[in-house]
């Protein structure tokens, strides 16, 4: 029965999810906008899973990341726009420097933070995004507050062609590459002992320490783990798609409340759930904005709640609780 | 030159500290008593300066009768939301109520914003000015620290002097001990829930006379974050550490914009408001107990 | 040479002494049990040795080593390992996963693999008699099924040092019986040694116990071998007006 691939099928509806949407927005006219942005709602949920539902910490800064990493790419574009002989390369090096960036600021808030508990550790994340926003403005780094736009650079580097199907398509299909990435990084997280120590931490940081856990390094390695694949989707998502970056905006506390929306919808914690809370909601919001323009915040916040209420384990949880044990379990976790 | 500026800030400072500081002590009596994080706090800050709108600009009242009203509306709103989701969630992960309030505060958010949309609104109370040489100060904002005080004068006798108030301390010091000593402490959870957001919703009014023009659905944001850094400089979960923190940290920003705006190339403002966050991560870090001591 | 030595451990809270000037010492695979009434300071004793506190005096030694200040995740690689009072089970995980945990990161953390701590959890839990619900969610254990796990969950660790906080109250009769036989096993075939804690001197524990340690208000008034500290008269003294006299004369 058990064979050495048989961990690995959980990822089985993950990749057929993401082809299915693949080939619904290159073959059905008029739908790439919408697959491109629940493909964006994926790497988001997928990324952030990876902190808050692994480890049950919540973090409402987690957007800075995001804008950390669009700051990347827009730094390696702009700086290095002189030298268009490295083509493509500019944009790997764009995607190292979101990684660095990502890296080096979760480094920081998780020295800090993630020596405190639960509530304590939420409050001090609460200004990280708009921190950083201030200190970015504030202290008028990279142009500070009037923001950098570089389409023009992009254009040099990779040629008009190149540059606007980098924007139109390319973008969205690494944004793909990113999310199914996160999904693989979490099955292997979950599959090893980084996966089990998260679990016990998260159900009772005390009992998990004197279990021999060493919790802070767990911790820091799902933030950090979480923080880099944000910061890989700002500098996709946002600096390579839409080749600008103002503060206000790449730190709207915003996206945040998607991914909380998303990761809890689906199931905090659980393979699968943050894809399917992306298509819940990232469809839902669509309609919502056609028929109801103007409520959908409105409507998710209840949901949000009720979820937390009624079924704190998500679509999935309940799902994956309910086949436990069955033939379809063995493909979700 | 600078030392007349800074004075005059001072002034300003503890003026606008008083009104910090009661506008957070509804949060640290709320972790106090449930250990609850609400984390939508803002918002609710929110809804009181939209009934200080909706009473002078609509209905030509003086704001302070706005006080009372705001008081009520945080009452029922923290009723109506401690029986919808905090009560069955305060046995739940803590997960769950950081994201019940965080969401709480979304909904009222864009509640308020389908009423009323969401330009920025203002008013303009007027009832003079006092020159203090170094400063003039308006008197509607000294009207709001004076209220202020005697907002948290009262909370103070009221713990004090009522059952119910030593109820409440009683669940802060050791909520089991409470239950067993016969402490309502279920009614003792909903009427602390109650409590602490009709204070943060009264606080509401007061802070309207700092922002002629900054009455805006998407308003709580900012004064979440200054909330945690005052409630943290006060200890967290007692709501006179939290005054004392509010006066503290009015006095802080008010000096650090003065000294920020002498630096060339940097924005003040932007600033100030990134070493408030940089004071929340340090005190976090050396001593999440707080920095002041007050019972 | 001793497994566990304190030397005078105090620990206080406030103007509370826990535990005041607590010394003793346990060898290789030695039976030791704890007794005192509730607030005695014996859940704090075990804190201290297992490092969820510090003492505020006094050292700690671990085969002769001092970890009066180390971090108690890496004192479970050294060997130690617990349960507690109230079971504390990591819920939502199988039972198997929580015993596989201890396997993982306990004294073989260093050379072990998930394979191979799921091979051990499986074995631990065939032994404690819970292969049945080695698949379900420990959060839905009854009490009792939760207090054995977390006795299966300490026993992956593969520990020198078993500390049991209460492991048997709540159990019948025949389940104490049962899981005295079942540790004494263990315990010899894997010299562990065990400090059982437990508020009332229980006979089935008591009888297992080479020493027995007594503790008061934080302070060791007793710590002689087991048919002495059971004639002591301050241990009857103790517990005086507990209606514990009853209990003492059944031991």
């Amino acid at each position: 029965m058990k064979n050495r691939l048989s961990p690995y099928y959980p990822l089985l509806p993950v990749f057929v999810a993401y082809f299915a949407l693949f080939l619904v927005g290159r073959n059905v006219e008029g739908t790439w906008q919408l697959v491109a942005t629940l493909l964006f709602y994926c790497a988001l949920g997928q990324a952030f899973n990876i902190f808050l539902g692994m480890t049950g910490y919540v973090d409402f800064g987690y957007v800075a990341f995001l804008g950390v990493g669009t700051y990347g790419m827009a730094i390696a574009i702009t700086g290095l726009a002189n030298f268009p002989q490295l083509g493509l390369g500019i944009v790997a090096i764009g995607f190292v420097l979101a990684i660095i960036m990502a890296t080096l600021l979760s480094t920081a808030v998780g020295a800090v933070a993630l020596r405190l508990r639960g509530a304590y550790f939420a409050i001090a994340t609460i200004g990280v995004n708009e921190g950083f926003r201030f200190l970015i403005e504030g202290a008028n780094l990279w142009n500070g507050s009037s923001g950098m736009i570089f389409t023009a650079q992009l254009n040099e580097i990779l040629g008009r062609d190149l540059a606007s199907r980098v924007m139109t398509l390319w973008a969205d299909i690494l944004v793909l590459f990113i999310g199914a990435l996160a999904a693989v990084v979490t099955l292997l997280y979950m599959k090893s002992k980084i996966g089990y120590a998260l679990t016990a931490l998260r159900e009772d940081e005390d009992a998990a320490k004197v279990m021999g856990i060493n919790v802070t390094k767990y911790k820091i390695t799902a933030f950090i783990t979480s923080a880099s694949f944000a910061g890989t989707v700002g500098a996709a998502a946002w600096a390579l798609k839409t080749p600008y970056v103002f503060p206000p905006e790449v730190f709207e506390i915003h996206y945040t409340i998607e991914a909380i929306i998303i990761v809890m919808l689906g199931g905090a914690g659980t393979l699968l759930g943050p894809l399917v809370g992306a298509l819940i909601y990232g469809v839902s919001k669509y309609y919502l904005s056609i028929f109801l323009p103007g409520v959908q915040l409105f409507i998710f916040a209840l949901v949000i709640i009720f979820v937390i209420v009624t079924f704190p384990e998500g679509v999935v949880g309940v799902i994956k609780r309910k086949t436990r044990n069955t033939a379809i379990g063995q493909y979700i976790i | 030159m600078l030392l007349e500026q800074l004075s005059g800030n001072l002034i300003q400072g503890v003026v606008l500290g008083a009104v910090y500081g009661m506008a957070t002590m509804g949060l640290s009596l709320i972790f106090g008593v449930l250990k609850v994080v609400n984390v939508g706090h803002g918002a609710f800050v929110m809804v009181g300066a939209f009934v200080t709108l909706f009473f002078f600009s609509s209905l030509g009242l003086n704001p302070f009768i706005a006080i009372p009203a705001a008081f009520l509306v945080g009452i029922l709103l923290g009723l109506a939301f401690y029986y919808a989701a905090i009560k069955k969630l305060l046995n739940a992960p803590e997960l769950a109520t950081l994201l019940a309030t965080f969401s709480a505060g979304v909904l009222l958010e864009e509640t308020v914003k389908m009423i009323f949309g969401s330009e920025y609104r203002g008013f303009n109370w007027d009832v003079g000015k006092v020159d203090l040489i170094v400063t003039a100060l308006p008197m509607s904002k000294i009207f709001a620290a004076l209220g202020s005080v005697a907002i948290a004068l009262l909370l103070y006798v009221w713990f004090k002097r009522t059952r119910a108030g030593s109820a409440m301390r009683s669940v802060v010091e050791d909520s089991h001990g409470a239950r067993v000593c016969g402490v309502n402490v279920d009614g003792v959870y909903a009427m602390s829930f109650a409590l602490g957001i009709g204070l943060t919703v009264a606080s509401g009014v007061l802070l309207t006379m700092f922002i002629p023009v900054g009455i805006n659905p998407y308003m709580g944001g900012g004064y979440t974050l200054k909330a945690f850094v005052i409630a943290v400089l006060g200890g967290l979960s007692s709501p006179y550490g939290a005054f004392f923190g509010g006066l503290v940290f009015g006095l802080i920003e008010n000096t650090s914009y003065t000294l920020f705006a002498f630096i060339p190339g940097v924005e003040p403002f932007s600033l100030t408001r990134f070493l408030s966050f940089l004071i929340l991560l340090i005190i976090l870090l050396i001593r999440p107990t707080g920095i002041i001591k007050a019972k | 040479m001793s497994l566990l030595r304190l030397e005078n451990v105090t620990k206080r809270f406030g103007g509370l002494v826990a535990v005041d000037r607590v010394s003793l010492e346990i060898k290789k695979g030695e039976f030791l049990g704890i007794v005192g009434p509730n607030g005695s300071g014996k859940t704090t004793l075990f804190n201290v040795i297992n490092g969820v506190f510090y003492p505020d005096e006094g050292r700690v030694f671990f085969e002769e080593t001092d970890i009066t200040r180390m971090p108690p995740y890496k004192r479970a690689p050294l060997g130690i390992a617990r349960t507690f009072q109230i079971p504390r089970p990591f819920a939502s995980a199988t039972v198997r996963e929580n015993v596989a945990v201890g396997a993982m990161f306990g004294f073989q953390a260093k050379t072990i693999n998930v394979e191979q701590s799921l091979e051990i959890a499986d074995k631990v839990i065939e032994r404690i008699g819970l292969s049945s619900h080695g698949n379900k969610s420990a959060g839905v254990l009854t009490p009792v099924e939760k207090k054995l796990m977390e006795i299966a969950r300490a026993l992956a660790m593969k520990p020198k040092l078993l500390l049991m906080d209460e492991a048997m109250a709540g159990m019948h009769p025949g389940e104490i019986d049962n899981m005295v036989k079942f540790l004494r096993e263990v315990a010899q075939e894997e010299e562990i040694a065990i400090v059982a804690m437990v508020e009332h001197i229980m006979r089935a524990v008591v009888n297992m116990a080479e020493k027995v340690i007594v503790l008061d208000y934080g302070e060791k008034i007793v710590d002689a071998p087991t048919r002495e500290a059971l004639s002591d008269p301050r241990v009857v003294d103790v517990y005086l007006g507990k209606g514990a006299k009853e209990e003492n004369a059944e031991g």
